[in-house]
Formats: structure tokens, C-alpha cells, sequence
């Protein structure tokens, strides 16, 4: 989806058409901007940027407060969508999925038939504009998606893939970021074409295992393949900030949107988590894993956040040195609920229980304007 | 700093402490110990910033000084030197120069200033005890104790102090454990519990002996303090509370169907048929009839075991699923021949006692057949 959580508030919110519309933390404090339409994108406004150097940057912008479970559950509808042409989708982010729909051109056509069709359904049923890259591969075709935005259809067919490839900026190869980019400008590679020339020995040699992967991807070649949710061993989101960040109150927040992407995937597929682990990469790249039982398998976003906002704190007290990516994952995963009984179940999870159906039983019936729960926000 | 000492006197201090360092640290220096001489002794200390132990061990001739050395390093150095020769540790300018025989190694340092003082805290009380007493205590319990939970406070060892008695109580929250120690605490002005961490709980167990050398415990507000032999342990308490245990320990009273058993003979039995018990749950069945208990297993792949124990019951007959290792757990440190088991039904928990006197109690709740 093109500015997905900005998209959904512009649909829901029609006075807002026309404007700069940037969702995430608040901008007099030290929030973080989760999206921003393309009005507030010309500003120079992006992603993961502090959204007090967004209102700077935009001062006229509206800014809106994230609302996870409005975006949850459009997530799901977009979700639906996807399944109508493949049972293999694997979720990439709530707004973003990879379909593999080899097995799928005798009963709905081609790819790039497919394509069209899940645009225009999630333009007509949910009015939300989205881009598709069609390719033979996860990398090329998540590059073809991307390349082409907003409202993009870009096809790379394998007889292409050379082509396509090599005009563009070794930036954009999988995997390489600012300081990758850095070191391979200064072996004089700037395009996709020139770091094809280089010879696997030297790529191997310079960068060792990943030099064996950027042989690989400068020729468009990915093995990787479509894993639905439900193959998974464990599931994870993670978030890379424009600007390192420090505060505790901004690093929480962004934990809490993983938490709920995190869970929500797991309560699709029906799978519980036994483990919770966070992740933290400091400005100087050190990044630390931390990791904690649940007391009983579970995929409930109470449960999976009261371990990972622990975890963080205590990493947070550990190290409290700017952060540039926070991670969440969940692992361990099963299906079923423990059989094992808990000396003061009474006492914890039987309350919580209650809580979860009521909220559940009320969105049922009400819809997403129902419910949500509370996970300590506005507590700093 | 100069010394020179016998390599097992060395090295003994070292493997004392060498459990608290950290395989990976936040922080460089914690990986190092501190050593620390003075005319005749020299102290060894690690830490991770919760846990403090400081080793101590009588020198000849030394001169006085300190800095800090990789911990592993050196204890790898000084377990490859031949037992009984002696080594000699020298500062050449801010490195170590350690000599031995025909061996010379040269260790980096970082300055001794910079290692985490632990302030050894303002006891509040103190009491004393035969550490052979503690080791008990702790054996007795720290199976149960949880890992890496995020119920914090269930991560370590409950010690209660009353008038004339210390408890510990550890729990996972599936099973509890809780053993008895009658000891004079009137030195206390009040009735304390504190939660001691999982890691130091360990280290503690592995540091004490088994006899009743007398040890001293010392209590301040957020720290126990505990001087052993050559050795004092400090660890930062678990700030949290504690569940209450009390609720969840059924009275004998209470519970209708009690069983005496060969310990021994059941945990075997138990050991034998869990071997086809499903590996990731580890259930599996206790069929209780008439004199006789009838232990079941069986494995996803519907390979199946059984064993049966000739026990002393009469009552109604009941079926019951357990986590096995629980079971075992728990049967392994009862210190009586026989043990009693006290049941209600499918659904409540089991109380396991030794068969005469209260040193130790534990609870294991069933699970869903």
C-alpha cells in the first residue's frame, strides 16, 4: 500500500483530502512519524524522522496519533484480498506482503493480471491505492514495487532482469544500506551494472558471506522462498530510525506498534508464542538481542508486551546510548495452548483472559470503533 | 603489584569467582578480575553488576598494588601450568607479566580504578550459620526456581527470615518448592524476605561446602552479603513481590487420597516411562488404584510405556497428568526413604512430603489429560 497508515486516515477522514497528513508520535514531544502521504512527502517529510523535525518541515501538515487498530484491521481486509489468488502470502509488514502466484495463472491469469485485479479491488473494496512489482523473484520483485510509487505496476520479466537491474544504484540491492553503500562507492561501484562486474572472489574476499549474496542479487538471483505465516518459526517486525533515538518514551512507543503487528500475525495463524525477544542496534552498530519465556504460551498483545517493554527497559538501563533500530519478535511458536496448569493462573492470566474476550466479543460486534486496550500509553 | 604464589593458590581464588564473569558484556572491563594484594594477601574479585564475589588468599612477600586481567585468560593460563610450580605475577608498565618455569605470558590490563566498586552494604542484621546447612537449604529448592521469566520476581530464591526459622520458597509458577531450616535468627530487629537472583543462587550453591563451618549472613536493604571461608558473596536482592505461596500449598488436611511410596522406586519408574513421554510436554499419566500406581507414557508417534509401583493407598481410584520432570524434580532431593503424595483430584495439585518431619514441601499442579 502506498503511505498505508496516512492512506487509511485520508479515506476515513475526508476533509483531509488535498493536505499534508503525517500519522505517528506526537511532534511537540519525541515522537516518531510512522507515515506520511505524498502532499507531506514533498516537503521532504519521511518516515521514522522525529515528527518535530516533520512539523518543521511542514508546519500546515495535520498530525495524527497512530491508531494501530484501525490499521490492524484494514490490514486483515488487504490480507483477504491477497488470499482470494494464493494460500502463499508472506506478510512483510501490515501493509506489505509477498504472493507467490506460480500455481495460480490457470484460474486468474498472469501475474501481471493478478496484479491489476489486487489493485483495483483494494482501490474499489477499501479505496486504498497500492503498488505491485511482478517479478521472478522476492528481491526483484519488492524492488519493482517500490520503484514505480505511488499507484505503481512494474513488471520485470526474466529476459528483462539484467536490464533492469543495471542501470539502478548498488543502494538499492537487498541488504545495502548507508555504510555498505559507503564502502562499495569507494571500490568505485556505484551501479547495480558495475558491482556485477566484480568477480566473486573479490566480492567474497572483501565482504566475506554477504560478498557471496551481492554476487547473487547483482544478477537478480534469490532463492528465498514465499513462507507463509503459518511455516514460520518465528515472527518478527523491526523498525529503523531516520535519526538515532535516546528517550525511552519514543523507543517504547515504537515498540508497542511492533508488538501489535507482532501479535496480530500470530493470532491469524492461530499460533502462540513461547518466547518474546527484542532487539536494539545502537548508533555504533552494536546490537543486542534479549530474550524471555512467557509463562504460558501465548499470543495475546497484553502478554507479548509486558515482556518486551520489560526487556527494553532493562536494555534501555543497560546501555542507554542512542538506538538506531528496535526489533520485536516472537518465537517458540505452537498451536497449542499448554496443558500444563499455573499455581496463580487465578491470580494473573485468568483476569486477562476475560479482558481479552470482552475486547474481542465488543470489536465483533461494533467493529474496530470497539475497544483497544490501553498498553500504558501517555505513561512516560 | 609482585607476587609470587604456588599455581593451585592461585587458581583456586580464580574458579571460586570465575562463574560471575560474564560471557558477553556490556561493559570490557567486567570480562576482567580484579586482583588486589596487599603485603600478605591477595583478593581476586569479579562482578556483573549484580552479582560480587571476592576470593582471598594468604601471600608471602609481596609487593602491595592492583590492576585488572581478562578473567578467562588468566584462568586458562594458570589451569595449563603444571600443578605445584610456582608463578610469579609482576606489573611491566601497564601490562601483567606472568612467569612460570620456562612459560612467560604478557596480559593487557585496564586500570583497577575503573573496576565497579560494590559497596559492601551497612548490614541492617546479620546472622550466622553452618554453611552446610545453607547448601541444604538451597539444594532443596533452587530446581524450581523460574528461567528468564518475564514474572521477574519468580527469576530467584524467596528467603524468609523468621524468629527461628529460614525458609526458602521457589516456584515456576507449574511447581513449588519449599524447605525449613530452624536457626536462631533473633538477631534480626524483624521478620525479613528477600528474593536472591537465579545466578547467584547458583553460584552460591556451588561456592558453599557441605560442613558446618559457620558462615555469616549480613542483610541491607537492597543486598545480602555472605562471608564464607576465603570467600564473600554479594548480590543485589530481586526488587518485587514475591506471590503469595501460602494460597496455593494444599493442607493435608484438605486433600482426601494420600500415597507412601519407595521414593527411589517411583522416580525410577517415573525415569523409565519418560522415555516415551512426549518430548516437548514431557506428560505424562499416574493411574493410582488400591495399592498400586501405574505410571503412563505415551509420544506422538503412539509409542507407548508403562511401569507400575507397589505404594500403600487405599481409597477411591483417580487418573492424574503430570509434568514428569516436575515429579522428578521434586523426588530426587526428598531427603526420606519413603515419600507421601497428598491428591484430590484430576485437577488439583500434588503435595509431595517426606514421610516424617518438615524439612521440605513441594506442590506440582496437574496438567489437562
Amino acid at each position: 500500500m502506498d503511505a498505508f497508515y496516512a492512506s487509511v486516515e485520508e479515506r476515513e477522514r475526508p476533509e483531509l483530502e488535498g493536505r499534508p497528513v503525517v500519522v505517528g508520535g506526537n511532534p511537540e514531544g519525541r515522537g516518531v512519524v510512522a507515515a506520511a502521504n505524498y502532499a507531506a512527502r514533498e516537503y521532504g517529510v519521511r518516515s521514522a524522522m522525529p515528527a518535530a523535525r516533520a512539523r518543521m518541515l511542514c508546519p500546515h501538515a495535520v498530525f495524527i496519533r497512530s491508531r494501530m487498530t484501525l490499521y490492524v484491521e484494514v490490514s486483515v481486509q488487504i490480507r483477504d484480498i491477497f488470499h482470494r489468488y494464493t494460500p502463499l502470502v508472506e506478510p512483510l509488514s501490515l501493509d506489505e506482503a509477498f504472493l507467490d502466484v506460480g500455481a495460480s495463472a490457470e484460474l486468474f491469469g498472469s501475474g501481471v493480471d493478478i496484479a491489476r485485479s489486487i489493485k483495483d479491488s483494494t482501490r474499489c473494496e477499501l479505496g486504498l491505492v497500492a503498488s505491485v512489482g511482478v517479478a521472478p523473484n522476492k528481491f526483484l520483485a519488492k524492488l519493482a514495487s517500490d520503484l514505480d510509487k505511488p499507484d505503481g505496476l512494474v513488471t520485470v520479466e526474466p529476459e528483462r532482469v539484467r536490464s533492469f537491474l543495471d542501470p539502478l544504484p548498488v543502494e538499492k540491492v537487498w541488504g545495502v544500506g548507508a555504510a555498505a553503500a559507503a564502502r562499495l562507492h569507494a571500490l568505485g561501484v556505484h551501479t547495480i551494472a558495475e558491482l556485477r562486474a566484480r568477480p566473486r572472489s573479490e566480492l567474497a574476499r572483501r565482504f566475506g558471506k554477504w560478498g557471496d549474496r551481492l554476487f547473487e542479487l547483482a544478477r537478480g538471483l534469490d532463492e528465498r522462498p514465499v513462507m507463509p505465516d503459518h511455516e514460520a518459526q518465528s515472527i518478527s517486525h523491526e523498525t529503523t530510525f531516520e535519526v538515532d533515538l535516546r528517550e525511552p518514551a519514543a523507543l517504547r512507543d515504537s515498540l508497542r506498534g511492533l508488538v501489535e503487528q507482532v501479535a496480530w500475525r500470530l493470532r491469524r495463524q492461530g499460533l502462540l508464542a513461547g518466547t518474546v525477544e527484542i532487539k536494539v542496534r545502537y548508533s555504533d552498530f552494536r546490537t543486542v538481542n534479549r530474550s524471555a519465556a512467557l509463562p504460558a504460551a501465548s499470543a495475546g498483545t497484553r502478554d507479548l508486551w509486558t515482556c518486551a517493554s520489560r526487556l527494553l527497559a532493562q536494555q534501555l538501563a543497560r546501555r542507554g546510548d542512542p538506538v538506531r533500530l528496535i526489533g520485536m519478535g516472537a518465537s517458540r511458536l505452537t498451536r497449542e495452548r499448554s496443558a500444563q496448569a499455573d499455581l496463580f493462573e487465578a491470580e494473573m492470566s485468568a483476569r486477562q483472559r476475560r479482558i481479552d474476550s470482552m475486547v474481542d466479543a465488543v470489536n465483533e460486534r461494533y467493529g474496530r470503533s470497539g475497544l483497544h486496550r490501553g498498553l500504558g500509553r501517555g505513561r512516560q | 603489584m609482585q607476587f609470587t604464589v604456588d599455581r593451585d593458590t592461585l587458581l583456586h581464588p580464580l574458579q571460586a569467582v570465575q562463574g560471575v564473569v560474564e560471557r558477553r558484556q556490556t561493559t570490557p572491563i567486567l570480562a576482567n578480575v580484579l586482583l588486589k594484594c596487599s603485603d600478605e594477601s591477595l583478593s581476586v574479585s569479579a562482578t556483573d553488576m549484580e552479582l560480587h564475589f571476592v576470593a582471598t588468599t594468604a601471600l608471602s612477600a609481596a609487593e602491595p598494588g592492583s590492576t585488572t586481567v581478562p578473567a578467562r585468560k588468566l584462568i586458562d593460563i594458570c589451569r595449563s601450568l603444571s600443578p605445584g610450580t610456582d608463578v610469579r605475577l609482576s606489573m611491566e608498565k601497564d601490562r601483567v607479566l606472568l612467569r612460570c618455569g620456562r612459560s612467560r605470558f604478557v596480559l593487557n590490563t585496564l586500570p583497577a580504578e575503573d573496576f565497579p566498586v560494590f559497596d559492601l552494604p551497612t548490614p541492617e542484621a546479620s546472622l550466622s550459620l553452618a554453611q552446610g546447612d545453607l547448601k541444604r537449604l538451597i539444594d532443596l529448592t533452587h530446581f524450581a526456581m523460574a528461567q528468564q521469566d518475564v514474572r521477574y520476581y519468580l527469576n530467584g530464591l524467596l528467603l524468609e527470615f523468621a524468629e527461628r526459622r529460614l525458609r526458602a520458597v521457589a516456584t515456576d509458577g507449574h511447581r513449588l518448592a519449599i524447605a525449613d531450616l530452624e536457626v536462631d535468627c533473633s538477631g534480626l530487629p524483624e521478620p525479613r524476605s528477600l528474593i536472591v537472583p537465579r545466578k547467584g543462587v547458583m553460584e552460591l550453591s556451588r561456592a558453599l561446602g557441605g560442613g558446618d563451618e559457620s558462615i555469616e549472613i549480613m542483610l541491607a536493604a537492597n543486598q545480602i552479603q555472605i562471608n564464607l571461608p576465603g570467600l564473600t558473596f554479594v548480590s543485589k536482592l530481586i526488587e518485587g513481590k514475591f506471590p503469595d505461596y501460602d494460597r496455593v500449598v494444599p493442607l493435608v488436611e484438605t486433600c482426601d487420597k494420600h500415597v507412601t511410596v519407595d521414593r527411589e522406586a517411583l522416580r525410577q519408574s517415573l525415569a523409565r516411562a519418560s522415555i516415551l513421554s512426549n518430548e516437548k510436554y514431557r506428560s505424562i499419566r499416574l493411574n493410582l488404584k488400591e495399592n498400586m500406581l501405574r505410571v503412563l507414557a505415551n509420544n506422538p508417534d503412539q509409542e507407548e510405556a508403562e511401569d507400575e509401583v507397589e505404594v500403600e493407598y487405599s481409597g477411591d481410584s483417580l487418573e492424574i497428568g503430570f509434568n514428569v520432570a516436575y515429579l522428578m524434580d521434586a523426588l530426587s532431593v526428598v531427603p526420606t526413604e519413603s515419600a507421601r503424595l497428598h491428591l484430590t483430584d484430576a485437577d488439583s495439585s500434588c503435595l509431595i512430603t517426606p514421610d516424617r518431619g518438615e524439612a521440605c514441601q513441594y506442590v506440582v499442579m496437574p496438567m489437562r489429560l
